[in-house]
């Protein structure tokens, strides 16, 4: 490849990354979903928690079944919050009845998790965004490493335009790096 | 049908090629993005069906057999439903046209057994909460949910049931494994910021959601579907940015035109329709590592790579045809068996696709991540008494090998 023939492939390359960036900011909305950056749930959150799932249980209630998840509280990043808390989300399983609904996150028994809650007076917690406020840790057994990924970053995106696979949102960030990006984001909410 | 099934070179971490086999596969289970249910095998054959294979969620479609209401009640403080013409009578009138032609995007679809007859005409009812589980299919755009937080517009809720012979309220008894019986829609009422849009009132409400668009989606939903991958379908999660709408407008011509060729392969393979010979091609084929040993030992018996996302496009138009998570497979009387499958079912015979996979990077458990496949097995574990003949234990997503065309 001559070097006028790799400057015009480069410029193609910066042309086509620009377009790719003018679409991907065209979709900040959402059906079930708005979009929320980092920044909005950091900001929006009633309180930000590393927290551990010990059992989870179905109630009905206002007429709809909900799953009521106990997470134990391991580490505090903001709001307060007791050693155990409660968090409700929408569905779950009675006798025969399967009642679900897209986009909820639903929590293993012993999975560690960060979690940005909301909450309104005298109920109880709800996660902010659903599966963009849900960040499960993974850790790696034979490294001992423990990396974050976001629920709604989880799965790629094809893109029929480019006929390519895309991620977005946060995948196996180091929690060093997460809280440090936790720690900016609520700082500048303040 | 001749599909241009392209074979893919499969890069493990340690840069070890392993290829995918395209291999015709009359017993594998397509892993599309639906929300499905196992049937309880504990209970009789009589209402499980013996078989521990998922079952596919789905509105019974009979003629007038799926009744919808929508509840007239809407928020006025905020004003969460923008219409051209603000006077109530014309209001309810525009919403109503609204929800019938949204309903309409998704019974215009051919070669599926939905179509305008299988639905009740659109009722009203005054209530405001009309929306609960109750066995009536509701649609609410005033009812305050628990459920809803910032960044939450809209959801659908669906009830399905695990047994024959099951019911909700005054609902319909289920007949058909896989039965929806209850699905009720609700938009956020109580959030300022959040308005929606009829389209003949978008254009000067450039802040405010789509609702045509909006209730589009919520609507595949109550039809069955799970969310898609596929960033120009339907079922993509995240709408178009406000003031924008998904897709061409509906016309009479064309009442599917909002919907992608996703969607549209999505419909036919939920409720096929026994005399369409047009979309009836299917890719199928199985995603093998070159060294076995790669495979996980835990849980027993898998023998493929599971939670690849794979897709078909359609090679002269570009457009994606039908993507699914493979990686299983089920036969009954089960249990899923993770051997690698995938299947692309109702493609459209005479033309060539090509095949792209991808895998689940970043998986914690795939348990976590769809009801595609958070629903492929139960066990004892989950369900006591669970027979161990029909239990399995789904795997950790293979997110160790990377994908090339050739």
């Amino acid at each position: 490849m001559s070097f006028a023939q790799r400057r015009k492939f480069l410029w193609i390359c910066f042309l086509a990354g620009l377009l790719l960036l003018g679409i991907t900011a065209a979709f900040t909305g959402a059906t079930t979903f708005a979009r929320l950056r980092f920044e909005d749930l950091a900001q929006q959150s009633s309180a930000v928690a590393r927290l551990r799932c010990l059992s989870s249980e179905f109630r009905w209630e206002r007429g709809e079944l909900w799953t009521e998840t106990r997470f134990e509280v391991l580490e505090r990043n903001k709001g307060l919050l007791s050693g155990i808390i409660t968090v409700r989300t929408i569905g779950g399983i009675s006798g025969h009845l399967h009642s679900h609904v897209d986009g909820v996150p639903i929590f293993r028994q012993g999975e560690e998790v960060y979690l940005f809650l909301w909450e309104r007076p005298g109920e109880p917690y709800r996660v902010l965004g659903w599966a963009q406020g849900t960040f499960r840790i993974v850790r790696n057994e034979n490294s001992g490493t423990e990396t974050v990924t976001q629920d709604s970053a989880l799965a790629p995106i094809f893109d029929p335009r480019t006929h390519a696979f895309r991620h977005g949102g946060i995948r196996n960030l180091p929690v060093a790096l997460f809280e440090l990006k936790l720690r900016k984001a609520l700082e500048q909410g303040n | 049908m001749k599909p241009a099934c392209q074979t893919f070179l499969y890069r493990l971490s340690s840069i070890l090629l392993s290829a995918l086999f395209v291999t015709a596969t009359a017993q594998s289970a397509a892993g599309y993005a639906f929300n499905q249910v196992i049937p309880d095998v504990r209970q009789p054959v009589s209402l499980s069906g013996g078989s521990a294979c998922p079952v596919r969620a789905h509105q019974l479609s009979a003629s007038s057999s799926i009744a919808v209401r929508w509840s007239t009640a809407l928020s006025t403080s905020p004003v969460s439903i923008i219409t051209q013409n603000q006077t109530t009578a014309t209001r309810l009138t525009e919403i109503e046209q609204v929800i019938s032609e949204s309903l309409a995007v998704w019974t215009g679809v051919t070669g599926t057994t939905l179509n305008p007859a299988t639905l009740a005409p659109l009722a009203r009812v005054s209530s405001q909460n009309a929306c609960g589980s109750d066995g009536l299919n509701s649609i609410c755009f005033d009812q305050a949910d628990m459920a809803f937080t910032p960044g939450v517009l809209a959801f659908t809720r669906v009830i399905t049931s695990d047994a024959l012979g099951e019911q909700i309220g005054s609902g319909p008894i289920a007949t058909q494994l896989g039965q929806i019986l209850d699905a009720d829609v609700y938009f956020d009422p109580t959030d300022s910021q959040i308005a929606f849009a009829t389209p003949a009132a978008l254009p000067t409400s450039p802040q405010a959601y789509d609702l045509q668009s909006v209730l589009t989606h919520e609507l595949g939903h109550f039809f069955g579907f799970s969310h898609s991958a596929v960033w120009s379908a339907m079922m993509y999660p995240y709408a178009p940015a406000p003031g924008t709408f998904t897709g061409p407008r509906p016309t009479l011509q064309q009442p599917d035109a909002p919907l992608a060729d996703d969607d549209r392969t999505g419909l036919r393979i939920l409720y096929p329709d026994p005399g369409d010979a047009v979309n009836v091609g299917t890719i199928s084929g199985r995603i093998l590592p070159a060294n076995p040993l790669s495979l996980p030992l835990s849980p027993p018996n898998v023998t493929g790579i599971f939670g690849a996302h794979v897709v078909a496009l359609d090679q002269a138009s570009g457009a994606v045809i039908a993507a699914t998570i493979g990686g299983w497979s089920c036969a009954a009387p089960g249990p899923a068996q993770f051997d690698g499958a995938y299947e692309l079912d109702h493609l459209p015979i005479n033309r060539s696709y090509t095949v792209y996979a991808e895998p689940l990077d970043g998986v914690v458990s795939p348990a976590q991540i769809s009801p595609a496949i958070a629903t492929l097995c139960r066990n004892s574990a989950t369900d006591p008494g669970w027979p161990p003949l029909q239990a399995c234990v789904v795997p950790s997503a293979n997110i160790s090998f990377t994908t090339r065309t050739r």
